[in-house]
């Protein structure tokens, strides 16, 4: 859609300005579907989302998607009482997928043999946060920020925490004497 | 005509003393620059020294570079080009030494403040308010001095170069004082009148087109003039300058919520800057195409000539960021890559490549002109060119792979989705450290290359005399006949601008009116669009001959420029200021921040935190995952300014309030990677030792009242009692936790502060949102 034929193509305009002259070339066909190309789209795009409303918009979408993810984490997270906790604790698929996560996440504080150094000893009758299979739990799920123990459910997942907590139970017995402690004193890893 | 010649002389003396200033500063931003690149891998060159922090140095690196280099390098190149392009001398030598001084006293000023912390919270609008009304003022000062030289021209007709200056110097203006509206609290600080959403677009629409009309379209203005002259080539083409010219200055400024896409902001205003972003695209590649297809004709003197080398790479750069850009813009692309490094690796493209060359291309074009010596060393020259580039690949390259990595690595899910691949932050920072390493090494390479330039500038001029340019011209030249004036009424009523109106006000009634006023703006466009199309091809010869006279109408020109540039930031800014701020809420509302808080954030403001950590959790799965439930634009309502923040090199603080206890956070800014191992974070020592500033808080209350935030009319003595209250229940929370620190110290308010993220108030949904 040029208004001057082809032909005047290589001529030069008329005017010049301090030495620099002008061709009048016809606009490159590709160039002008370039940007009639992206007018469509905005038409089309505006339709689509702001016109007759068929796309959802963020809040909408992130919503719908967030729901479908706590959906599925709750079908797959475990029971987390005391007696199911126990009875995983006594599972060895279990206490050994328990034992990785463990010893990934966990040893560098509290040693592959769970006696501790940075964070206590959890083989022991001693417990700060209290030594029920529940409480252990709930130490894991709020962590003890103060004292650089994260907060491992929400990064983790409730599957591998409990797994974690069985494999931990996995060293005691139901019915053990649990005894309160004040405070770990922290030890530099062996 | 009469016969009688006379000749003039440019001011040329304005032209070196410009070209000067943009060498040296551009020395120092880059300087700086490269600093603050190696404060991001060794946490050691922050020096523990406040003013060497790398959240208060970036901001001086971004000043230095758009407004000192680039803005001396524009100004010489618009100085030099348009006294030649429109035959006269520049108008007034006063207002011409007067815009120098000025400017390098603003540039002073900066370099000065913005180490010492003192700072608007807003990037690329840090300066505090008196040295904003000197930029406005300086600026008023260079568009006196430009339209006052076309006034006097002794060419009628306006080239495309000129075109491009004129839309700078309107739309700066526009945007710089828009976005710096401020109320003062004191000689230094003032608290920006817009706040949450509404200072999230006005700077956006800012920063977004300083990028377009401080950083484009001047130094397009620059490459029509020094391009042409350098290649001895004509320009490729008349018709596409005008189409990329007018598409580009509508355009562009539409595009600015492409910043806040999957943010809080309403979704009709990023489904605009996103589509306006892909618009963008044709009419930037416009002036790319024009620039190298001037070229055609000339290519065999690039292997000679180091000014053509530069002007080509840097219009291939240009080309490269417009569609890196729209490309950017596309809301998933973005997902992916906002926050991330890609956007540094994007800008520096553009600021390096684009920014760069052409006024290296430029400076080694204008020295043996304003000097009377050639050129020093051409092969110095070359190398400097050979250096720019592999530091530019370098840099842009590691920016890419260390950008989409971190990306993908905080996107990234396991277990069905449910949970994050990459819990730890630290992580995904720590793997790209070795491309923070390459941009570091890509960036000094940059910076040789320019010590080369100064060092074959110094060898060329040090002993070469000052040579003023002149022009000989007949006494009566230039005047424009009286048939090709235009009056006021002339410049609307004519087929390309009625139909241009009638075009963008159709578009504004299907997008924004109710169910039929939508209808019958569509039919409006398309009726509008066939016309358009009709008259064109029948009568197409009027549309050139109406244009060509407008050329020689500088004041028509310039209001259709004005008009055109007005209307993206109209559209979007108007609706979202008058809204009732009710409707802006969606279900939450931000609990104001107590005095003490109040000053924490000021803390955080002063220290350039928004610099690595935003405060918007976006409406996408993985920010949601990692930091909770996506911001709502309520919860920021009272944020002036607001911090939403653009970077990540950090994790998102929007819902950091009671995630950890008040001795992490004093654990934390004592030395951050007591806490967090691997962190890049700065220590703030000072916190600990410098008070709080409780007597400045009353005047900011008053002005904080004065902006629409809620507070109480407190006395100064209730104020001290809150301040002091809170003080002392956080150092009582850390005494017990084993950390000592006196209620009055700046780290107490700034825990207050961080501690206050993320707190809100439900409120009942509002009726449906008026756009």
């Amino acid at each position: 859609m040029t208004p001057i034929p082809p032909p005047e193509d290589e001529t030069l305009r008329h005017h010049s300005f301090d030495g620099i002259q002008e061709f009048d070339k016809r606009l490159p066909n590709w160039w002008l579907m370039t940007l009639y190309g992206a007018i469509l789209f905005w038409v089309g795009y505006w339709a689509y989302f702001q016109w007759f409303h068929v796309g959802l918009d963020g809040p909408q979408a992130v919503t719908r998607e967030m729901t479908k993810i706590e959906a599925a984490r709750l079908a797959a997270a475990p029971t987390t009482d005391n007696a199911s906790l126990w009875k995983m604790s006594r599972n060895p698929v279990i206490v050994e997928a328990g034992r990785t996560t463990f010893n990934t996440l966990c040893a560098s504080c509290h040693t592959e043999k769970l006696t501790g150094a940075i964070g206590p000893n959890l083989v022991d009758h001693l417990w700060i946060h209290g030594g029920t299979p529940t409480e252990i739990y709930a130490t894991l799920e709020k962590g003890v920020l103060a004292k650089g123990m994260p907060a491992w459910v929400p990064v983790i997942g409730a599957k591998k925490s409990a797994e974690a907590v069985a494999y931990i139970l996995s060293f005691h017995q139901e019915g053990e004497p649990i005894e309160v402690q004040a405070a770990w004193i922290p030890q530099a890893p062996k | 005509m009469s016969d009688q010649k006379i000749t003039i002389e440019f001011n040329d003396k304005v032209v070196r003393q410009f070209l000067l200033a943009s060498v040296i500063w551009g020395a120092v931003g880059m300087v700086v620059g490269t600093l603050i690149a190696a404060q991001l891998n060794y946490w050691q060159v922050n020096f523990n020294l406040p003013w060497l922090t790398f959240g208060r140095l970036r901001p001086l690196h971004t000043n230095a570079v758009i407004f000192a280099f680039v803005g001396n390098m524009m100004f010489a190149g618009i100085y030099y080009s348009t006294q030649r392009l429109v035959k006269a001398r520049l108008a007034s030598d006063f207002l011409s030494q007067l815009h120098f001084w000025g400017w390098q006293l603003i540039i002073v000023a900066a370099a000065i403040t913005l180490p010492l912390g003192f700072s608007r919270g807003k990037e690329y609008a840090e300066l505090i308010w008196p040295i904003d009304i000197a930029v406005t003022l300086i600026w008023v000062v260079f568009a006196v001095n430009f339209f006052w030289t076309l006034a006097k021209r002794r060419e009628p007709s306006l080239y495309v170069a000129i075109w491009f200056y004129i839309a700078t110097i309107i739309t700066v203006a526009m945007l710089y004082i828009v976005n710096h509206l401020s109320i003062p609290t004191s000689l230094l600080h003032s608290y920006p009148v817009f706040g949450g959403v509404q200072d999230a677009l006005v700077q956006w629409w800012y920063g977004h087109n300083a990028v377009a009309f401080f950083l484009t379209t001047p130094i397009l203005g620059v490459m029509y003039y020094f391009l042409p002259k350098a290649a001895e080539r004509p320009v490729y083409s008349y018709r596409l300058s005008v189409i990329h010219f007018w598409s580009l200055v509508f355009v562009y400024i539409w595009a600015g919520p492409h910043h806040l896409l999957n943010s809080a902001l309403p979704g009709w205003l990023q489904n605009l800057g996103m589509t306006f972003s892909l618009m963008l695209w044709a009419p930037s590649w416009g002036g790319m195409l024009n620039g190298l297809l001037t070229l055609r004709g000339a290519w065999d003197k690039l292997r000679t000539d180091p000014v053509l080398k530069f002007f080509a790479a840097a219009v291939t750069f240009y080309g490269m960021c417009t569609f890196e850009g729209p490309l950017l813009s596309i809301k998933s692309v973005n997902a992916l890559g906002h926050y991330t490094d890609w956007i540094i690796g994007h800008v520096h493209g553009g600021t390096l490549g684009w920014n760069g060359f052409m006024a290296a291309g430029m400076i080694y074009w204008l020295l043996p002109r304003l000097w009377s010596r050639p050129l020093h060393s051409v092969s110095l020259a070359n190398l400097h060119f050979w250096l720019g580039t592999v530091g530019i690949l370098l840099y842009v390259g590691a920016m890419w792979t260390s950008g989409i990595t971190q990306g993908v690595m905080l996107n990234a899910t396991t277990e069905n989705g449910t949970l994050l691949a990459y819990p730890n932050f630290l992580d995904t920072l720590n793997t790209i450290r070795p491309m923070m390493l390459m941009r570091v090494i890509g960036g000094s390479l940059y910076l040789v290359g320019w010590f080369l330039l100064i060092y074959n500038l110094w060898k060329t001029i040090a002993t070469a005399q000052p040579v003023n340019g002149t022009i000989e011209v007949f006494a009566d030249e230039g005047v424009i006949a009286h048939e090709d004036k235009i009056t006021l009424l002339g410049t609307f009523l004519n087929p390309p601008v009625a139909f241009s109106i009638f075009g963008v006000g159709f578009s504004c009634a299907w997008m924004f009116g109710g169910d039929i006023l939508s209808i019958a703006g569509m039919f409006g466009l398309l009726l509008c669009v066939v016309l358009a199309y009709a008259h064109f091809e029948s009568r197409g010869k009027k549309w050139a001959t109406w244009y060509d006279r407008l050329l020689v109408n500088s004041a028509p020109f310039t209001i259709l420029v004005v008009i055109a540039v007005a209307v993206g930031g109209l559209v979007q800014i108007i609706p979202t200021v008058l809204v009732n701020r009710a409707a802006n809420l969606e279900d939450r509302r931000q609990l104001p921040y107590t005095p003490l808080e109040l000053a924490g954030r000021d803390i955080f403001v002063s220290e350039g935190c928004y610099n690595c950590h935003s405060q918007m959790i976006r409406t996408l799965v993985p920010d949601v995952l990692r930091y909770g439930d996506y911001s709502r634009l309520g919860e920021s309502i009272y944020d002036h300014p607001f911090q939403w923040g653009s970077k990540r090199t950090g994790p998102d603080l929007a819902r950091v309030g009671s995630k950890y206890p008040n001795i992490w956070h004093l654990r934390h800014m004592e030395d951050p990677r007591a806490i967090s191992v691997g962190s890049n974070m700065p220590n703030y020592p000072w916190l600990f030792t410098s008070p709080t500033d409780v007597a400045a808080l009353p005047g900011k209350i008053v002005v904080q009242r004065q902006l629409g935030v809620p507070y109480p009319a407190w006395t100064d003595a209730q104020i001290t009692a809150d301040v002091n209250q809170q003080a002392r229940a956080i150092v009582e929370d850390l005494k017990t936790a084993g950390g000592m620190i006196a209620p009055d110290k700046q780290i107490v308010a700034l825990i207050a502060y961080l501690q206050k993220l993320g707190k809100y108030e439900t409120v009942a949904p509002p009726s449906r949102a008026a756009r």
